[in-house]
């Protein structure tokens, strides 16, 4: 398979402290990876140098081969098209009273030249995809009315609309109740099932992560203290030690 | 009406429109001690420009554009302290700034008080189509920009990690900002401006759905604020500046009123 995200030699520091520390890890194109660990191990950091929000002090990311951790500013906006991001709640405004249909078609907007608007078709594929999570009917309604679970879905449907490559999500499934994140996993697993996308999935927890997650990272204190197939990671010493102290469950909801 | 208010109300309006505008975005970002610190940046260029006999406008254009591409290049995941507490810590810098230039001020000190207040009656036709194009400059940058920035609205982290250009067109928003604000520092003054930065927007927020809805609703009360204010002043001989800032916080008032009601139902 080719590779999509490959990260080689990085570390990350904040201060004087090394956040992140990978030697070599590469994300397969159109796989399905699980990257999970403890608060503070490293798991946003790891997605944001994945997207090039933050930029490593030493080390190289690749994307779909193309050097991203150096390139200069006028260079990175070409790969950031390819790129579906869904971030933690705590990173959008959702507050403010935009409309469902507006903060959907903003999803469209990394498909356009510079200067051009958003025309029909934009339109029409924003439609597609609130249709898609079920939330044609509401797309007039305020995004801030909506609830927890639902917005969550309008996040996907922008981030879909955008026709990524590979689809970046930041604890998707915080703050909602067991039957919303059975409902996320299944659109998760139906999205990477029928468009073939790589998706790379942060989560502390595995009820979020369904069947499709072929391939499981885990993260403590900022270093891979697992990786492989998911049956592996979850039998793994540091992961037996961690699930010690919390139900563990295999991905089931 | 006498002619020679004629390019004061335009000045008025103009600079209504336009800081309403802006409010929207500073708003929207849950920042209004930014646009409030470019203000007093501008005040600061200003009045010490005027304590060494330099042309105030340009002082004022000067820091506030320095001012504004220092916040663009420094986004809230760089720093250590919450964005709010950093701008306000800032605005307090620069008000300090303001003060021991009137304290060092040896002769009349009239010039630079009105740099604080603001006083649009001092508005000739030069400076209404020095506003009035500056407006048209912001509406169309906002125009060309709007997918743009609605995106950098909704979430800065995610228009960065998704879209093109962001960090450019943030920047060049803010410099637009600094500018705004410096030219129309001597019309609203530089304490004035941060009541109509937020109020207008705050209000719109409150009742409208959907962007297009709330900037227009936000420039309408922009424009609002100063006309009516103006006119209020006008009718009664009291301050023109109070009274506009005045306008403003009724509108928003009366928003949160409405909004509060709407959502009761």
């Amino acid at each position: 398979m080719n590779p999509s995200v490959v990260l080689s030699d990085i570390l990350v520091r904040r201060g004087v402290h090394a956040i992140l520390q990978i030697d070599q890890l590469t994300l397969a194109a159109g796989s399905f990876t699980g990257l999970i660990g403890p608060n503070g191990a490293g798991k946003t950091t790891f997605l944001k140098l994945c997207c090039g929000l933050i930029r490593p002090n030493r080390g190289t990311v690749f994307f779909d081969n193309q050097r991203i951790s150096d390139s200069p500013f006028w260079r990175i906006p070409h790969y950031r098209k390819s790129i579906g991001y869904i971030p933690q709640q705590a990173e959008y405004n959702a507050h403010l009273p935009f409309t469902l249909r507006e903060v959907t078609a903003m999803g469209r907007r990394s498909l356009k030249p510079l200067f051009s608007r958003l025309n029909r078709t934009d339109y029409e594929r924003t439609d597609f995809w609130l249709e898609e999570m079920g939330l044609y009917e509401r797309r007039n309604q305020t995004f801030r009315s909506l609830s927890g679970g639902q917005q969550q879905k309008a996040l996907i449907a922008r981030a879909m609309a955008g026709e990524p490559r590979l689809l970046l999500l930041d604890e998707p499934g915080a703050n909602l109740d067991p039957s919303w994140k059975i409902q996320l996993r299944e659109i998760l697993d139906r999205l990477y099932c029928t468009y073939s996308i790589t998706v790379l999935l942060i989560s502390h927890e595995l009820d979020l992560i369904g069947d499709s997650c072929e391939r499981m990272i885990l993260l403590n204190q900022g270093r891979i203290a697992a990786e492989g197939p998911r049956r592996e990671v979850l039998q793994s010493p540091f992961a037996l030690q961690w699930f010690g102290q919390r139900p563990a469950t295999e991905g089931k909801g | 009406m006498d002619a020679y208010f004629i390019p004061i109300v335009l000045t008025g309006g103009f600079t209504g429109i336009a800081i309403g505008l802006l409010g929207v975005f500073i708003v929207g970002m849950r920042m209004p001690f930014i646009g409030s610190c470019i203000s007093h940046a501008a005040m600061v260029g200003a009045v010490y420009a005027s304590l060494w006999n330099l042309n105030p406008t340009a002082g004022a254009l000067l820091l506030s554009a320095g001012t504004s591409a220092a916040a663009a290049f420094l986004p809230p995941s760089r720093k250590s302290l919450d964005a709010n507490t950093g701008q306000a810590a800032g605005l307090a810098f620069m008000m300090g700034l303001v003060f021991l230039a009137v304290g060092l001020e040896q002769g009349s000190r009239n010039e630079m008080l009105s740099l604080l207040w603001g006083n649009v009656l001092f508005a000739d036709w030069k400076t209404a189509g020095l506003t009035g194009a500056l407006m048209v400059l912001l509406v169309g940058f906002t125009a060309l920009f709007n997918q743009e920035l609605k995106s950098i609205l909704f979430s800065h982290s995610l228009a960065a990690a998704t879209g093109p250009y962001t960090k450019t067109i943030y920047f060049f928003f803010l410099l637009l900002c600094g500018v705004i604000l410096a030219v129309t520092l001597k019309a609203v003054g530089g304490l004035l401006i941060f009541s109509l930065l937020v109020c207008p927007a705050a209000a719109a927020y409150q009742i409208c759905r959907g962007y297009r809805a709330v900037v227009l609703t936000s420039m309408l009360f922009g424009l609002l604020s100063t006309t009516l204010g103006f006119w209020i002043s006008y009718a009664v001989n009291l301050p023109t500046g109070a009274c506009t800032v005045l306008v403003s916080a009724f509108l928003f008032a009366a928003s949160s009123f409405f909004s509060f009601y709407r959502n009761r139902e």
